[in-house]
């Protein structure tokens, strides 16, 4: 009886060690699961924006609606004003632009969601790298310009991407370049 | 390439401290408030040294000196810096690289200037200051080394501009926020290997001299004084 118990006692402490690498396993992966998912953070916008329409049909370009494109840092979201140039009333058949009416009718801002998330202590230029630079939209924003609907998600750009492309140019790796 | 330095006239500055103020501001420095300044734990990146001169004609006197990072062609602290979070750039600039700091310290040891200042604690703005922030320069988090860049993203900015525009960097298009206040026009700033510019011309002055120039480090900070200054702080 007693040695039985030993036994029993054992094979319990000998399940011990994958119980617990288990444990931590399981610990490890849900961390990463939610992390992960933290850093794809949920971008609504207030309106489902067709940049498709606007710039292959209406033929508008990047600068009439991201104003400072060239010349800032920030490129700039349309404010309710620069919509209202085309969008005082309902001229097309979409629910998205029936939303947008009134929404600038109720006077209240237009709260875009940045879709690029850049950490604090890097310091990105569009006028450096559209103005002075030449580089296309496409290079950082992807195919945005020709999609239907926003994207969901933020996207956040690796280091590894800038550098991708400072080490083919002749573009500065100095450090202080970007973090300052 | 250029070589971005500073002089500073002693016999001109009046110690008002405006250069101190304006350094503070323009790179988002956070106040620490007096309990941990009593503990040295306040930061500035340019700070005013005030060295005792005695009584003259029953006048009490002082010297004073502003001393931001000297940028030193020969800089201590990047070669201490276990994880290279301090680098000369290509123009000399001594920069810091605050995601990258550990927060060892060693830098601040190592150099002899003493403008280097450690985050103690995370840095608060009381109300209305946080209104105020500069968004040019990143906040420092809490744990790392931080010092006068010499406003290099002024310089960033300046060469954006004047590329944008298609022309030369010209001289003033790019000077630090201390410089630009200085009430007193005392303070210097300008390329050193522009034979042309004012920088150049006043830190050939008969009265200059850099500070603590005996230790090798070459600074790029160059003071002009009449009075017996010779590198004592």
């Amino acid at each position: 009886m007693a040695d039985e118990q030993k036994r029993w006692i054992r094979s319990l402490a000998n399940l011990g060690w994958p119980l617990l690498l288990g444990f931590a396993v399981f610990f490890i992966l849900t961390t990463a699961t939610f992390s992960l998912r933290r850093s794809r953070a949920e971008a609504r916008q207030p309106i489902e924006f067709n940049h498709r329409l606007h710039v292959e049909e209406a033929g508008i370009s990047c600068s009439d609606c991201h104003e400072f494109y060239d010349s800032e840092a920030f490129s700039g979201m349309p404010t309710a004003e620069t919509c209202a140039l085309c969008h005082e009333e309902v001229v097309g058949e979409s629910p998205n632009e029936a939303r947008l009416v009134r929404l600038l009718e109720s006077g209240a801002p237009l709260e875009w969601r940045p879709l690029f998330r850049q950490p604090a202590h890097v310091f990105y230029s569009h006028r450096r790298h559209v103005g002075v630079a030449g580089l296309e939209c496409e290079v950082c924003h992807g195919s945005i310009g020709a999609s239907e609907r926003p994207p969901r998600k933020v996207d956040s750009l690796l280091m590894q991407d800038c550098l991708d492309c400072h080490l083919e140019g002749d573009a500065a790796t100095d450090c202080t370049a970007c973090h300052r | 390439m250029a070589r971005w330095g500073m002089v500073i006239d002693l016999d001109r500055c009046t110690g008002c401290q405006a250069c101190v103020v304006a350094c503070q501001v323009e790179n988002n420095v956070p106040p620490t408030g007096a309990d941990q300044a009593e503990l040295g734990r306040s930061i500035s990146w340019l700070r005013l040294a005030v060295r005792e001169g005695g009584e003259h004609g029953g006048q009490h006197h002082a010297h004073l000196m502003p001393i931001p990072c000297m940028h030193c062609d020969n800089p201590p602290c990047t070669r201490v810096c276990p994880v290279s979070a301090t680098q000369s750039d290509a123009e000399g600039l001594v920069g810091q690289i605050y995601p990258r700091c550990i927060g060892c310290r060693y830098c601040t040891t190592a150099c002899p200037y003493t403008v280097r200042r450690f985050n103690w604690r995370r840095p608060e703005f009381p109300e209305p200051m946080e209104k105020g922030l500069s968004p040019d320069v990143a906040i420092r988090p809490e744990g790392v080394v931080e010092k006068c860049s010499f406003c290099h993203h002024r310089l960033q900015i300046a060469r954006d501009r004047a590329r944008s525009e298609g022309r030369p960097l010209a001289e003033g298009d790019y000077v630090p926020a201390c410089v630009e206040t200085c009430p007193a026009g005392a303070m210097y700033f300008g390329d050193l290997e522009d034979h042309n510019s004012e920088v150049w011309r006043a830190s050939r002055s008969p009265r200059a001299f850099k500070l603590l120039e005996e230790l090798g480090t070459e600074p790029k900070v160059t003071y002009l004084s009449k009075g017996e200054w010779g590198g004592k702080v």
